[in-house]
C-alpha cells in the first residue's frame, strides 16, 4: 500500500456508466459516473449509510457490474484476476461503518493488518509510523486493547490511522468524523490535505453536507448519492 | 421442435441442480482442499499476516490439544491396552496382542480420537470465530482491505491443524501404549521391557501402515479444520450460531468418519 505510483495523467478512480448488478441489495442499477485524478477530492452526501457502503464497495470492485466499467489507477476491476484485485485493494485506505473491527485481535493488529499483508516494510517501521499517526490523531499511542474496549471516538481515531497508514493511492472515507468530534477534525483535515498533496485521491462520503464544514471549498467536486444515482450538487 | 429439444436439457438441468445441491458441501470441501494445497505451496502466499495466523493456529491446535491428548491417551491405554493384554493372556492368545493393538489402536482408534479432540477444541472454535466474523460483516471488511479471507483464515488453520494432528496422533499412540504397558507391568501381566513391547507393536504394523497411518492423521486434521472453517464462512443471513454449531459438528464428524473408513478400506 505504499508510495503512490499513479501517474499524474491517469485517474485514480474512474466510473464510466457503471451499472451495479445487485439492485436488490440497496444500490439501484443506475449508471454511475465519477472521475478522480491524483490529488483530487470528491465530497459525496448520502443520507443512507447502507447505500454509501455499497457505493464504496462499487468503487473497490466488490460489486459486480451489469454494464460500464470501474477503474482504479487505470486498471479495470472486471478484467483483473483475483490476486491482482486483492493487491489493488491493498492500495486503498478505507474508513467504513460496518464490520471494520475484529475483536479476535488487538486494535493494533487490526490497524496494521493491511500493511503487514500487502507490503514488505519492516514491522518495526510500520509500528513506528502507525504510532506517530495515532498520536497525531489524538491517541496516546498505538492502542493494543480489543477494539470493543475502545470508546467510539478512539475507535474513529484508530480507523483514521488505519486508513492513512501506508500512503494509500485512494482514500474512501465513509463518515470519518462527526460534528461533535472537534478535536479530531483539525488533525483529520491536516492529514487529508497532506495525503492529497502526495497524490492520493479522496472520496469523502457523509450523511450530512454540514460535516464537510469549511473543507467544501477545498474539494474538487461535490455530489449527492440518491436512489437514482450520483448527481453533482448545485454550485459544485 | 425447439420445445421438444429443450425438454431433455431442462430435465438434465434439474437433475444436475439437485445433485449439486446435495453434494454442495462435499464439492466445496474438495475445491477448498485443492485451494489450500495450491496456496500453501506458493511462496507469495506466506505473507506476515498468514505466517502469524499459522503460528497462532499451530500453538492453539498442538499446544492447546497436548494435555487433552495426554489424558485421553492415558485413559485409552488404561482401558483398552491393559484390558486387551490382560484378556488375551487369560485366553492364552498373547501371540495376537501386538497385531491387535497395532490394528485397533494405532490404525483405527488413534486417528478418530485425535480427530474428535481437534474438532472439539479447535474446529468448533474456528467455526464460531469465522461464523461470527461472516455474520458481522468483518469478512467483507477484510475483502475491502485486499486481505483474502481464504488465505488469511482457512489456509494457515488447515495446514497448522494438519501438522498438529500428526504430532498429537503419534503422541497419542505412544502414550496409550506406554500407559497400557505400565498397568500390565504393575499387575505382572507382562514381564518384557517396555522397549520390547513397543518394538513388537511396531513390528506388527504392515508396510502399508507406515504410509497409511500418518496419512490418516494428516488428512483427518486437514479436513476437520477445512470443514469447520468452510462451514463458518458459508453462512447466510438466515443463519445464527445456534444452527451453525450443530451443523459444523455433524459435518466435522462425517468428514472424520468418511476419511478413516475410506483409508481403512484402501489399506486393507
Amino acid at each position: 500500500m505504499r508510495r503512490m505510483t499513479t501517474p499524474r495523467d491517469v485517474p485514480v478512480l474512474e466510473l464510466r456508466e457503471a451499472r451495479p448488478a445487485l439492485e436488490s441489495e440497496g444500490l439501484l442499477s443506475s449508471a454511475y459516473d465519477l472521475r478522480l485524478m491524483p490529488g483530487e477530492c470528491a465530497l459525496i452526501r448520502s443520507r443512507d449509510t447502507v447505500r454509501a457502503g455499497l457505493f464504496a464497495d462499487l468503487c473497490t470492485g466488490m460489486v459486480g457490474l451489469r454494464d460500464g466499467s470501474v477503474r482504479c489507477q487505470g486498471l479495470d476491476w472486471a478484467t483483473m484476476d483475483e490476486r491482482e484485485r486483492w493487491a489493488l485493494r491493498g492500495r486503498i485506505g478505507r474508513v467504513s461503518q460496518v464490520g471494520s473491527w475484529v475483536d479476535l485481535f488487538g486494535t493494533h493488529f487490526n490497524i496494521l493488518t493491511p500493511v503487514l499483508h500487502h507490503t514488505r516494510i519492516p514491522t518495526e517501521q510500520l509500528i513506528a509510523e502507525a504510532t506517530e499517526l495515532a498520536v497525531r490523531f489524538g491517541l496516546p499511542g498505538l492502542p493494543v486493547q480489543a477494539p470493543g474496549r475502545l470508546s467510539p471516538l478512539d475507535l474513529r481515531r484508530a480507523a483514521l490511522v488505519r486508513a492513512f497508514l501506508g500512503e494509500p493511492a485512494l482514500l474512501i472515507l465513509e463518515d470519518p468524523v462527526e460534528v461533535d468530534m472537534t478535536d479530531l477534525l483539525t488533525p483529520f483535515l491536516g492529514m487529508l490535505t497532506q495525503a492529497r498533496d502526495q497524490g492520493a485521491a479522496v472520496l469523502w462520503i457523509t450523511r450530512s453536507a454540514a460535516l464537510w464544514g469549511g473543507y467544501r471549498d477545498a474539494a474538487t467536486s461535490r455530489y449527492r448519492l440518491i436512489d437514482e444515482g450520483l448527481f453533482p450538487m448545485r454550485g459544485a | 421442435m425447439s420445445a421438444l429439444a429443450a425438454y431433455p436439457l431442462t430435465a438434465l438441468r434439474w437433475i444436475g441442480a439437485g445433485a449439486r445441491r446435495q453434494l454442495r458441501f462435499t464439492l466445496m470441501l474438495v475445491g477448498a482442499g485443492w485451494g489450500v494445497v495450491r496456496d500453501g505451496v506458493r511462496p507469495n502466499s506466506w505473507r506476515r499476516t498468514v505466517r502469524m495466523e499459522y503460528r497462532n493456529a499451530l500453538r492453539d491446535a498442538a499446544g492447546g490439544g497436548f494435555l487433552s491428548t495426554l489424558v485421553v491417551a492415558a485413559l485409552v491405554g488404561f482401558g483398552i491396552v491393559a484390558q486387551t493384554v490382560y484378556w488375551l493372556s487369560v485366553l492364552g492368545m498373547q501371540a495376537t496382542t501386538d497385531s491387535l493393538l497395532a490394528t485397533v489402536l494405532v490404525r483405527e482408534i488413534a486417528p478418530v480420537l485425535v480427530g474428535v479432540i481437534l474438532l472439539g477444541r479447535n474446529g468448533m472454535l474456528a467455526l464460531t470465530e469465522i461464523g461470527l466474523l461472516t455474520l458481522g460483516g468483518q469478512m467483507r471488511a477484510f475483502e475491502a482491505e485486499g486481505v483474502d479471507p481464504f488465505l488469511f483464515f482457512v489456509v494457515p488453520r488447515a495446514l497448522a491443524t494438519t501438522v498438529a494432528s500428526f504430532t498429537l496422533g503419534i503422541l497419542f499412540s505412544v502414550v496409550s501404549l506406554s500407559v497400557g504397558y505400565i498397568v500390565c507391568w504393575v499387575e505382572a501381566i507382562v514381564t518384557q521391557p517396555i522397549w520390547a513391547f513397543l518394538y513388537d507393536v511396531v513390528g506388527a504394523l504392515r508396510p502399508i501402515d507406515y504410509a497409511g497411518v500418518p496419512l490418516k492423521f494428516l488428512l483427518t486434521g486437514f479436513f476437520v479444520s477445512l470443514s469447520s472453517t468452510l462451514t463458518g464462512m458459508d453462512v447466510t443471513r438466515d443463519d445464527d450460531m445456534a444452527r451453525l454449531m450443530p451443523r459444523g459438528f455433524v459435518r466435522g464428524m462425517m468428514v472424520l468418519m468418511v476419511i478413516n473408513v475410506a483409508l481403512t478400506v484402501a489399506m486393507s
